[in-house]
């Protein structure tokens, strides 16, 4: 029961950060590849009325996460406290750019909320990014479970580490890349026109960039944790995520060559699925890793509520599940296809 | 050191409370309109006539503005139950992480994929989709209030959990839990509580533009709407609802319905206090003028029922606040009373013809909306003052549930931040809701394909 919900809060998880990671890269790549207040308000447009069925995966995570691993969230949630309200400000900053840019046709009020949105796009794929890397390489729990740390400390990854080390930031920059190659490739499937073809290129040359980077940052992360490389080997869910990384990657170059829009996008949201996946299965039974001590790490056992309340939460979760899909797909299908430039025109608003 | 800065509770308390006041000034409103927009969408369909179509149309972009801030505000609330109140989380979050969980994936699923299509979508979804995307968004916004309010009765009356031998709580049985007797009553009360809240907003905007000779036609729809339903609403929250949760409270919180009315000594023949400062110190009422026997009435049914005083209990057992809280619950059931008058007087005009010939009562109607607001506020300010100084009713004190690891510093630093960012926030959306006003809801049609931005 426990190993299902790990894998069922992982899901959650790396369902968020697909959905909104498109966003996320689109907001990044906005200045760049839309250059005219039309072509922003396409890009904002192809990120569609569904941006906050996307976000409530974050929030449907946080509590799902609290009934089945409350003393997870208790611990990791108290412990990055300033870091989780900086994310938290910028989700609301993101998402008052989407909401309220478009209500006035002005120049002025729209260049703001632009610039809200690029910037808040851009931090949050750092700061998720540093959440992820801390998250492999470990915090200081003590033998509570608890643990509190500043910004950076000596920027080493053992002992008494800080939210920034060369570490996590390395994958705060590797996961900035990766989530605005991520919006780029969607970008492409869902404009027309010079935006589309801007997005075409950066997509092109930000995955060229992602792949070295993703050999670099693994061999980083067996530097930091070689402990996890015998985790690794055992897992089958670790192998099967390896299939999936290296098939989605010739499934995505294969679309980014033939300029096949759907397939890139498909090996874009595979290739980010596979490698978190590779991730939680790697780091399994460890949640939280203790830099001090590694007696200290929270596992998903040791932090799991009582097997009643398990059960009884996987009695509902499946029900929600299958009805938030449903909702998904039929209101999405009301709004399949390309974002038109002329058809967002100036009326718009 | 001793001062302000050095008490950690009362920081993440004034966080939580600051943060949780503000953001359900919106989902009070949405709750109520939604209603108000399914209804017109409704006769919309069923009659052809283009002013209800109108209607649903402008009440949908003043809902879509209070949904986006009740959304953004929403969620530092689920993060805080992490950030701020880790060991009432370490304890107790098998539980009530089971309806925070449920209320992401029942409620926040339906809501979040519907209000887009419901805001932008009239063209694309053609009416009757549109009327199903109305009903999704309004259902998804009360079923989150419930998983909410069943939460907060776990906090004031806990039903259907055990004890795992760690000390924390599990839950044990799932419908005890859910069907809580406590949550149904208070469902109940909080939203109809919205109703009157929805339907004030309504009725003020349409004597706004009634008294502005603008809108004539909608004007006529939003006052009839909002004073009758109005009415209805105000009298259910004093009977049965708010009646049935003042019997709730005596049942299983006498210490706190004393604190409420200010009882320092228990008696038969208790009084209700129309006016009255409790006086803690010297443990009395200052200035009293009361009902005599009623309070006996109220909570437990007679005349001559005992009702249990303050002196019954040891201090330490004492809600917190006891001024505040005495205050919050007076003043609440003074409004209910006048909401009650006003929009019974209000109707009766209306039924006569002459509500809109009366410009005294438009004014009052245009003025009165913001009470509802504050009653709202105040009920909730009764129902968390009184259940101090537990964070679950009688096992679990809020002493002992905030973060530890977290200093006070940080604290104080984020609910700056809020206060700041909540600011403009509240800034911003007066201005855009003030411009959707301005245009009013008679110009222009449904929004085309493609017109629509991203909400």
């Amino acid at each position: 029961m426990i190993t299902t919900w790990y894998g069922i809060v992982s899901f959650m998880l790396i369902t968020y950060v697909v959905l909104d990671g498109r966003n996320f890269g689109a907001g990044m790549l906005h200045w760049l590849v839309a250059r005219t207040p039309e072509e922003r308000r396409q890009v904002v447009a192809a990120i569609g009325p569904l941006w906050s069925w996307h976000e409530v995966w974050l929030v449907a995570f946080g509590g799902t996460v609290m009934a089945v691993f409350p003393r997870l969230l208790a611990s990791s949630f108290a412990g990055y406290y300033l870091a989780l309200f900086l994310i938290l400000w910028c989700l609301i900053l993101r998402g008052m750019a989407l909401e309220v840019g478009g209500h006035i046709n002005d120049r002025l009020w729209q260049g703001f909320w632009d610039f809200v949105f690029v910037v808040s796009s851009f931090l949050l794929a750092i700061l998720f990014g540093a959440a992820g890397g801390n998250l492999a390489r470990g915090v200081p729990l003590d033998a509570h479970g608890n643990f509190s740390m500043p910004f950076f400390t000596d920027f080493k990854v053992r002992g008494n580490v800080g939210l920034l080390d060369w570490y996590t930031v390395s994958i705060a920059i590797f996961a900035t890349i990766m989530l605005a190659a991520h919006g780029a490739t969607y970008l492409t499937l869902k404009t027309e026109g010079p935006v589309r073809d801007r997005s075409a290129s950066y997509a092109k040359w930000l995955w060229a960039l992602v792949a070295p980077l993703l050999i670099i940052i693994s061999l980083e992360t067996w530097i930091v944790r070689p402990d996890l490389s015998g985790n690794e080997i055992r897992n089958p869910v670790c192998w099967l995520g390896i299939v999936v990384i290296i098939v989605s990657s010739c499934v995505l170059a294969s679309g980014l060559r033939n300029q096949h829009e759907m397939r890139a996008f498909i090996g874009s949201n595979l290739l980010i699925v596979g490698m978190l996946a590779t991730g939680a299965a790697t780091i399994f039974p460890v949640m939280l890793y203790s830099t001090l001590a590694p007696e200290n790490s929270l596992t998903a056992y040791t932090v799991a509520a009582s097997p009643d309340s398990l059960l009884l939460a996987a009695v509902w979760w499946p029900v929600a599940f299958i009805m938030s899909v449903s909702y998904f797909i039929f209101v999405s299908r009301h709004y399949h296809g390309k974002i038109n430039v002329k058809r967002n025109n100036q009326s718009f608003y | 050191m001793n001062s302000i800065f050095s008490d950690a509770a009362f920081w993440h308390r004034l966080q939580f409370a600051f943060t949780i006041t503000y953001h359900y000034l919106f989902p009070q409103l949405t709750m109520g309109l939604a209603w108000f927009i399914v209804w017109w969408k409704w006769r919309a369909l069923r009659t052809g006539e283009e002013k209800y179509n109108q209607a649903a149309r402008f009440w949908a972009k003043i809902f879509g503005l209070n949904f986006g801030v009740g959304v953004v505000t929403g969620i530092p609330m689920e993060f805080q139950f992490g950030t701020n109140w880790a060991d009432f989380t370490r304890y107790s979050g098998g539980v009530i992480g089971q309806t925070l969980g449920m209320e992401g994936m029942f409620a926040f699923f339906l809501e979040s994929a519907f209000v887009g299509a419901l805001i932008w979508g009239e063209k694309r979804l053609g009416p009757r989709n549109h009327f199903l995307a109305a009903i999704a968004v309004a259902t998804g916004s009360w079923l989150s209030s419930y998983f909410i309010l069943v939460t907060n009765a776990f906090m004031q009356y806990p039903t259907g959990y055990s004890v795992a031998p760690d000390g924390s709580l599990g839950i044990a049985s799932l419908s005890a839990y859910l069907l809580n007797p406590w949550a149904l009553v208070q469902f109940a009360h909080n939203q109809t509580a919205a109703v009157v809240t929805g339907s004030f907003v309504v009725a003020a905007l349409g004597a706004f533009y009634s008294l502005r000779g603008l809108h004539l036609a909608q004007t006529r729809l939003y006052l009839r709407g909002g004073t009758l339903v109005g009415l209805i609403a105000s009298l259910i929250v004093a009977f049965p609802t708010g009646d049935q949760q003042a019997k709730m409270v005596g049942d299983h919180q006498p210490v706190t319905l004393a604190a409420m009315e200010g009882k320092f000594v228990g008696g038969d023949m208790a009084g209700v206090s129309v006016i009255g400062q409790p006086n803690v110190k010297e443990r009395r009422l200052d200035n009293p003028i009361e009902v005599p026997g009623a309070l006996s009435f109220l909570a437990y049914g007679t005349f001559q029922s005992y009702v249990h005083g303050l002196n019954e209990y040891p201090e330490d057992e004492w809600p917190d606040n006891i001024e505040l809280l005495y205050y919050a619950f007076h003043l609440m059931i003074t409004l209910g009373t006048i909401f009650i008058l006003i929009m019974g007087y209000a109707t009766f005009e209306n039924w006569r013809g002459t509500l809109e010939s009366n410009p005294w009562l438009l004014w009052v109607l245009m003025l009165a909306f913001p009470f509802p607001y504050i009653a709202n506020t105040l009920g909730w300010m009764t129902t968390e003052l009184g259940r101090q100084p537990w964070l679950i009713y009688g096992l679990f004190h809020t002493r002992d549930g905030y973060s530890k690891v977290v200093s006070n510093g940080d604290t104080i630093f984020t609910l700056i931040g809020f206060t700041g960012l909540y600011f403009i926030l509240g800034l911003l959306f007066l201005y855009l809701v003030g411009r959707e006003i301005g245009h009013g809801p008679d110009d222009g049609c449904a929004p085309g394909i493609g017109e629509e931005p991203a909400l």
